[in-house]
């Protein structure tokens, strides 16, 4: 049982430290450039319909890409920073999450909107990202 | 709160932000966080900046009274 235990957090360990070569660092501000001035343009010109999605989850691949790249010296101090942006991240990004909607609500019912919804989509995001978060910590924390 | 003397200590042997960040493998900001007591290193690190100036770890860091 402690055995199993211990090669679960190995393997938590190993894919927490993931990271790609510095490289791919400006592949992916490059790609988020270019995908950013094709939604621009796209407004342009008749859209088929799968370019909003593919363009959208194009950008969030390369962004991620820019942010597991490691950086040109990846010390401790990066790593210590790092750690604090994603902390930042995560905090924020929940709060976002919970505020926005209630934000659109208000504004469609300032703007005399006939149906305002309270839009519940990030939901399922924010709940695998926080039990994934509680279960690596719990993981980590009995193999530490 | 830790204190250093890191800044005293690379001016007695003469060295840069830069060619002490290249003997110990971080980046300049790394040892500029540091001096400016914006980071406080690991273990490692600090026995690592302790063997480069000669000098215990303690004559280069130091518990100021608030903790």
């Amino acid at each position: 049982m402690r055995d199993s235990c211990e090669a679960e957090g190995r393997r938590i360990r190993r894919w927490i430290h993931f990271q790609l070569p510095h490289s791919y660092k400006k592949v992916g501000i490059w790609s988020s450039l270019l995908i950013i001035a094709l939604m621009i343009a796209k407004r342009f010109v008749a859209e088929p319909i799968w370019a909003k999605p593919l363009l959208s989850s194009l950008l969030i691949v390369a962004m991620l890409m820019v942010s597991l790249s490691k950086e040109k010296i990846e010390d401790e101090w990066i790593t210590s920073l790092r750690a604090l942006s994603y902390r930042w991240a995560f905090v924020m990004g929940v709060l976002y999450a919970l505020i926005q909607p209630y934000i659109n609500y208000a504004v469609d019912f300032i703007l005399g909107s006939d149906q305002p919804q309270v839009d519940t989509g990030y939901f399922p995001v924010l709940v695998f990202m926080l039990l994934v978060q509680l279960l690596c910590f719990h993981q980590l924390k009995r193999t530490s | 709160m830790l204190k250093n003397n890191l800044k005293v200590q690379r001016a007695i042997k003469d060295v840069t932000q830069e060619e002490l960040a290249n003997l110990l493998g971080v980046s300049r900001q790394t040892i500029n966080s540091i001096e400016k007591n914006r980071y406080v290193p690991s273990t490692v690190l600090a026995l690592k900046l302790s063997e480069v100036f000669g000098v215990p770890v303690n004559e280069i860091f130091q518990l100021t009274e608030e903790e």
